[in-house]
């Protein structure tokens, strides 16, 4: 069945997306039970590594998500993200939804908008680009003129998107629940279903990331260092959004970045000063700083965009945080303990030293074995793992979140050639 | 003549046998000896280190660099406006202001970071037995360790905050801190180079510690207002220890002011080599000090106490109409401009460029 086809009847989809899901749920399941099965049968001994096995269960599901789109791209991204509940070979293979969407039709896309705008598309926009800027799960952006000859960029969300999530949702939580009634030691994929639940319905409504994004903006007021596109709100709804189209270079790009004649250190120090300002200092960050969503403009300017998935975090979180980086620092092991314990980690046992070991692990990751103010991806995948290992101990969600972010900007700054360092972009002392 | 040369195991070893220092349930550096006086950590070899490199910078016939008092601004709040404050239960700005203090403290720590380049290739004269010499071996990391603790020792980080909790009674922190402590837009505008010719990892270092060096000497200041405000029994919970927790940590930043001025004072007295290499390419080491130190003291006499001012007072007006009403607020303000202190920034650094 074409994929256009799917989008032109729905209802007829419905059962054929249940019925996908279902057997990719059940064949992923077989390829990691079966063996096993017959191997404690045989009594065979433990097999050395899952990863071959990891692999080829992604690579299912990453085709079903391609194929499906909608929700199963968003569960893929999401899976992605939670290196600290799923194996590095799971979250390799599915970060590839990333940038492995292909984009809607014109005639799609142009319905949605007249459909929201109550217009045709030409009262509005003097142009409007067939051919998408970027696609991916729920929505695509297209380039466009304003009648006044503003040049905007269009975010326009699927049709039927909102149906689609809730069918793949309801199969995704009914296929969890029969797995965790199946298997003995079921990976805890319920919770995650259910806080993507919540995060779609939240990025389903383009009203509030509207409101997100000037709510961004409101912290940056006033500081020309940073951008955050202005949102055209008489053109935007429930699910488009026409805002100013910003142009610059991508931050990872870093050929254009030193042809413009940026110095790639003050890019990164920029950059982490945005993104540090946001989590330790006004409690409301964007929690989604992939390359794509990152623009550096001639100036040095940093562009901040995609404000879909923002978090609000716990008062005192930063000071928290600042506090956890100061004794990892110091390796002040009651002051550790004090803190992951502020920051809401828990231990099942009670045993706070185990934040101790947790902390002594990240170190090792760190590239010189001290703390010296950057969460390298290491750090961030060793905290994954070692939680992923020793359920003992429970990372709240927002950290995780968190230490993705820090994670990514890692990536950025190293791409770049330089240090993510947290401390020194609190540009204090 | 003195000994000059120290490992950096020696400029970090501990006096052995003091009586520890508890400081509200926190273990800190330091102690007190038999005599029951405090001393400073990481000192019985590191004074004689630094009594030593002066000697021989004043036998050698140099000149050892002094930031005067006279260029010290006051506290702002100072003592008389908090005490105001804190009687007419206004708390949350000094909590602040002490908590800042703290965060500060602590962030001193960095300088362990601040790479240092081959000085004995970029400096044409000798440089061994000299502090210049022990700043990567060992100086800048006791430097580090006094300011933000190390291991489960506290620092001065830790100092602060128990002074502060002595004489407050533990107060709530205000979640805003590290906000207001990142607003300003200083934060982000880059050091300028000055001596682009210069190696610039060496300009790094020395503008972070002729930084270092002025705000360690300024902090004075700030010393002299805790000291004064938290042993005042009619706000402080617990004068007594709230007042000596905070001459602890002045005692503590003697060594490193004057390991700074020694070290920046030994650069004076020598010639840099410039990128574009050779002996024809040098520059005076005092043309380039004097120039990173007039900069900075430019900044922290005149931009600075007017940035701190504005920033003390969002801190108060936003705390007060939390709790007063309008009328209140204005009159409170009143009192408390009425009690500042003057001052305007003396016209010369004593730094500037020789015409
Ligand atoms: N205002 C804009 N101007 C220019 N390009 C934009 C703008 N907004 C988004 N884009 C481009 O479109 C891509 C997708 O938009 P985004 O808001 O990130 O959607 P999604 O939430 O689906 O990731 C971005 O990564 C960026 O490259
Ligand atoms: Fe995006
Ligand atoms: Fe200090």
């Amino acid at each position: 069945m074409s994929l256009g086809l799917l989008a032109r009847f729905p209802s007829l989809s419905h059962a054929y997306r249940t019925t996908r899901a279902a057997t990719t749920a059940a064949s992923v399941w077989g390829m990691y039970k079966v063996p096993e099965f017959v191997r404690k049968r045989l009594g065979r001994p433990e097999p050395k590594s899952l990863g071959e096995t990891h692999e080829r269960a992604a690579k299912k599901i990453l085709d079903l998500a391609l194929e499906l789109r909608g929700v199963n791209i968003k569960m893929c991204q999401v899976m992605s993200t939670r290196s600290d509940v799923f194996p590095p070979e799971f979250v390799r293979t599915l970060k590839l939804c990333h940038d492995a969407v292909p984009p809607h039709e014109f005639e799609v896309v142009r319905a949605v908008v007249e459909r929201e705008l109550g217009k045709p598309i030409g009262e509005v926009f003097a142009e409007f680009d067939a051919t998408p800027l970027a696609a991916a799960s729920l929505a695509q952006v297209h380039r466009a003129r304003l009648r006044d000859g503003r040049q905007v960029a269009v975010k326009v969300q699927y049709p039927d998107i909102e149906d689609i999530v809730a069918v793949d949702l309801k199969n995704m939580a009914r296929i969890c629940r029969v797995y965790e009634r199946f298997d003995p030691q079921p990976m805890p994929l319920l919770p995650l279903v259910r806080e993507m639940t919540e995060h779609l319905a939240l990025e389903l409504d383009f009203v509030r990331e509207v409101d997100n994004a000037e709510r961004i903006r409101a912290i940056f007021a006033g500081d020309t260092t940073v951008a955050i596109p202005v949102v055209h709100r008489e053109w935007s709804t429930q699910r488009i959004i026409t805002m100013e189209l910003v142009e610059g270079i991508k931050i990872t790009d870093v050929e254009g970045l030193r042809a413009a004649g940026l110095d790639l250190g003050h890019v990164v120090n920029a950059l982490m000063s945005v993104y540090v300002r946001m989590i330790m200092a006004a409690g409301f960050f964007q929690a989604d700083p992939h390359p794509g969503n990152v623009f550096v403009r001639p100036d040095g300017q940093v562009v901040v965009m995609d404000f879909g998935l923002c978090k609000e975090l716990p008062d005192g979180f930063g000071l928290g945080l600042f506090e956890l980086m100061f004794s990892m620092m110091t390796m002040n092991e009651s002051a550790m303990i004090r803190a992951f314990t502020e920051l809401g980690f828990r231990t099942k046992t009670g045993d706070t030293t185990t934040f101790i070991e947790l902390a002594k692990r990240m170190l090792r990751r760190s590239g010189t074995g001290r703390f010296e103010g950057e969460f390298t991806e290491g750090m961030t995948d060793e905290l994954f793992e070692a939680v992923r290992e020793n359920p003992v101990v429970e990372i709240p969600t927002h950290f995780v979140l968190v230490g993705r972010v820090f994670s990514l900007l890692s990536g950025i700054a190293h791409t770049l050639g330089h240090r993510a360092n947290v401390l020194a972009a609190m540009g204090v002392g | 003549m003195d000994r000059l040369e120290w490992s950096s195991v020696e400029l970090l070893e501990r006096e052995p046998g003091l009586e520890p220092l508890i400081a509200s349930g926190v273990r800190c550096h330091g102690g007190f000896d038999a005599d029951g006086r405090y001393r400073s950590p990481r000192t019985s070899h590191r004074m004689p280190a630094i009594a030593a490199w002066q000697a021989r910078l004043a036998t050698d016939g140099h000149a050892l660099l002094s930031i005067p008092d006279s260029l010290l601004p006051p506290h702002h709040p100072n003592v008389a406006q908090a005490r105001l404050l804190l009687l007419e239960g206004v708390r949350e700005p000094i909590v602040r202001a002490l908590t800042m203090i703290s965060i500060v403290e602590g962030f001193g720590a960095i300088i362990r970071d601040v790479p240092v380049p081959d000085l004995a290739s970029l400096v044409r004269e000798p440089i061994e037995g000299t502090a210049l010499a022990h700043l990567s071996g060992g100086l800048f990391e006791a430097h580090a360790r006094d300011e933000a603790g190390h291991k489960d020792e506290g620092g001065h980080k830790q100092m602060w905050e128990a002074a502060r909790d002595l004489a407050l009674d533990s107060p709530k922190i205000p979640s805003d801190i590290l906000m207001r402590m990142m607003g300003g837009a200083r934060a982000r505008t880059r050091r300028e180079r000055l001596f682009p010719r210069l190696d610039e990892t060496l300009e790094d270092m020395l503008a972070t510690m002729v930084n270092v060096l002025v705000i360690e000497v300024f902090a004075r200041g700030t010393f002299d207002w805790g000291e004064t405000l938290l042993s005042d029994p009619e706000i402080s919970a617990r004068p007594k220890e709230a007042g000596a927790m905070v001459g602890y940590i002045r005692a503590d930043e003697a060594p490193h002011v004057e390991y700074l001025r020694t070290a920046l004072s030994e650069v004076r007295a020598r010639t840099l080599r410039t990128v574009d290499g050779g002996d024809g390419e040098l520059l005076e080491g005092r043309i380039v000090v004097d120039a990173l130190l007039h900069r900075a003291l430019e900044f922290t006499t005149r931009q600075r106490p007017q940035e701190q001012r504005n920033a003390t007072r969002t801190s108060i007006t936003s705390s007060l109409e939390k709790v007063a009403d309008a009328a209140r607020v204005r009159s409170l303000l009143e009192r408390f401009d009425a009690l500042e202190t003057p001052f305007s920034p003396s016209e010369k650094t004593g730094f500037e460029a020789a015409e």
